[in-house]
């Protein structure tokens, strides 16, 4: 009985070390690592990946508490909740994941599945637990989950990419066309529908030449695509004109990029076409006009030189006669060969002063044509103006007394000398005293100042005559503009001594300003005369 | 006075009114046309003044006066210039004429014979 019993418990016996021989060798092949814990969580079992992977030693293993493992590297707050709570009401769980920082082998994330068994024959407890290390999977899963994402963001780009090509294609002003590798049209912008005057249902999916009744079939064009393209990849502003029968005749600058598609061997060419005929013919119009101009230019010069030449004979020819006419009018006004009777001397004393009135408009139309031509020619030399001024003044005596007219005469104690043409400057101060005398009425007053102002002298002829209208202020220096008045007629004056005084007076490198309150107000004539010549070319 | 004037100008109109001008004051005038003229009436006649045009229809007036400076009978006769270029080009011409002058064109006929007549006695 005994034996049998003895027998029994043998055959059992041999039967468990079988199944523990069998579970130990289950536990050494599996790759998990794999630990067996006692009820006590004291390490029964261990299986040999366990070692490798945690790095620990088998005697420094079995029996320990699981816990102190490694220098108790085991002591994870997670593990004891699941092995001391978790475990004993539920005797299994499965799948928890644990991330722990290891001091020997880093930080881990491992896959816990624990089952807690009843042995065999017995009450004990033991407790299975077996430890995926993850690490790798997870490292794995998260760089699959990041390509995934990344490949998610290539193709959402390349989406984006291909979405805001074709939003440039249909937003460029500039007629766009993508054609296939067989020269068939992929894709075209708005711009080129509506500049070549096609419509889409004939475009896409058509052999470029057929657009359009074939009206693309351009030669030059088939060479670019056919001939360079494949050779270059590239051509930039190839000038194509071609006359369609749509549209006309068009010049047209056309550019041109063979690229391959994304994610393919495909090629594609991407062709714009900028309709260049207006500029063309804006640019044709301007070298046209610039021609014309530079025409205009030299016909001007040319102009302008017959023009000097012709005033130049002109001054010639007209002042011979009319000086013999002044000339033998004057004699025969002073009764040089025998008296002439009062109509006679009347009627000659006309034809001798219309004709120094002529004379000096002549004199003055020529020098106006002699400044404005850049012909007038200063003669400069040291004038004391002190002198100048008092003579020229003096000259003006007999009619200003006739008049009743009372002249000022303020001129400076420093004025100086100055560097000028001194016929030019008797000129100016001649015409300015004229116009004074002649538009002020009788007791009137007139005056002339002269003082020095730093760089130059200024003169200032002024007068208490008729004055200036305000709407006639620049009037004055037109020429030929005067004003009838009660105190003087219109054939007293040329109407060119104001303009041409200001000529000189800017030829000299002065200037020459007007000013008056408004008609019966008087005027002022204020110009100045740098001391240093500086002549106006 | 008895004093011989040599008018050379080929505008009539002139060549009377300077004639008839320094007549009145007594001169004999004789005229000329053109420089050649005047330069054979000048050797023959032997003028006390000329009274000579800047431009003539052959030669210049200065060129003239030249010629009439290289002849020993006549390069003291007094020469006065009428030109209407009083400017720096028309003087520079007659400057190197001995024994000349100059009246501006056109002519003062108040003063013209006066001055003439200044200009044979200055000399």
């Amino acid at each position: 009985m005994m034996g049998k019993a003895y027998k029994d418990l043998e055959t059992i016996k041999i039967i468990e070390d079988g199944a523990r021989e069998y579970s130990e060798s289950i536990i050494n092949t599996v790759r998990e690592p794999l630990i067996v814990l006692d009820q006590s969580l004291r390490v029964v079992t261990v299986s040999r990946s366990f070692y490798e992977v945690f790095k620990v030693k088998p005697k420094e293993t079995v029996g320990q508490l699981i816990y102190d493992l490694g220098n108790r590297q085991w002591n994870i707050p997670k593990l004891r909740e699941l092995l001391e709570t978790i475990l004993p009401q539920k005797t299994t769980f499965e799948n928890y994941e644990v991330e722990h920082d290891f001091t020997t082998i880093g930080k881990r994330i491992m896959l816990l599945n624990a089952r807690q068994i009843h042995r065999v024959l017995g009450k004990e407890r033991i407790i299975l637990l077996a430890i995926e290390d993850i690490t790798e999977r997870r490292e794995i899963e998260n760089g699959l989950e990041k390509t995934r994402k990344e490949l998610e963001s290539i193709k959402k780009s390349a989406d984006e990419a291909s979405e805001f090509a074709e939003s440039i294609i249909n937003t460029v002003r500039e007629p766009l066309i993508s054609l296939d590798q067989n020269l068939r049209v992929v894709t075209v912008s708005r711009s080129f529908y509506e500049v070549f005057k096609v419509k889409p249902e004939e475009t896409v999916g058509q052999l470029i030449y057929d657009l359009g009744n074939k009206q693309w079939d351009i030669p030059q064009l088939r060479e670019l695509l056919e001939t360079i393209l494949p050779q270059k990849a590239t051509f930039d502003n190839y000038e194509v004109e071609h006359d369609f029968t749509t549209i006309g005749k068009r010049i047209m600058l056309l550019n041109a990029r063979q690229i391959h598609r994304v994610l393919g061997k495909e090629r594609i060419i991407l062709l714009a076409i900028e309709d260049i005929t207006e500029r063309r013919e804006i640019e044709n119009g301007l070298k046209k006009a610039s021609e014309e101009l530079k025409e205009l230019a030299v016909e001007l010069k040319r102009t302008a030189r017959v023009k000097s030449e012709f005033l130049a004979n002109m001054s010639h020819e007209l002042r011979t006669p009319l000086n013999s006419i002044n000339g033998f009018s004057e004699v025969l006004y002073d009764e040089t060969f025998g008296p002439l009777n009062e109509k006679q001397k009347k009627y000659v004393q006309n034809v001798s002063t219309s004709g120094k009135h002529l004379l000096q408009l002549i004199n003055q139309i020529l020098d106006m044509a002699k400044v404005e031509a850049g012909k007038m020619k200063l003669a400069l030399s040291s004038l004391h103006m002190k002198n100048l001024l008092n003579e020229i003044s003096l000259l003006f005596a007999d009619m200003v007394s006739k008049k009743r007219i009372t002249m000022a005469l303020e001129i400076a104690e420093d004025l100086p000398d100055i560097e000028a043409d001194e016929l030019k400057v008797k000129e100016i101060l001649y015409n300015l005293l004229s116009n004074a005398v002649k538009f002020t009425p009788e007791s009137g007053e007139l005056g002339l100042r002269a003082k020095k102002t730093g760089s130059v002298i200024e003169i200032v002829v002024w007068d208490t005559g008729i004055g200036i209208a305000t709407e006639n202020m620049e009037k004055v220096f037109e020429g030929f503009f005067r004003v009838d008045t009660p105190y003087s007629r219109v054939t007293e004056g040329t109407g060119l001594g104001l303009p041409l005084s200001r000529k000189l007076v800017e030829l000299h490198g002065g200037k020459l300003s007007i000013e008056s309150p408004g008609l019966n107000k008087g005027t002022l004539v204020r110009f100045t005369l740098p001391i240093e010549s500086r002549e106006v070319a | 006075m008895g004093k011989r004037a040599l008018i050379v100008d080929d505008n009539e109109n002139n060549l009377m009114l300077e004639k008839d001008l320094l007549e009145v004051v007594g001169l004999e005038v004789f005229e000329a046309k053109n420089a050649t003229d005047g330069i054979a009436m000048a050797r023959k006649l032997m003028p006390d003044i000329m009274i000579m045009d800047i431009r003539l229809p052959d030669m210049r007036g200065s060129e003239a006066a030249m010629i009439l400076r290289r002849d020993k009978g006549t390069c003291d006769i007094p020469i006065v210039f009428v030109t209407a270029s009083v400017m720096a080009e028309g003087m520079d011409e007659i400057k190197n004429v001995t024994n000349s002058g100059f009246i501006g064109k056109p002519i003062n006929t108040r003063t013209f014979a006066r001055d003439v007549i200044q200009f044979i006695k200055s000399e």
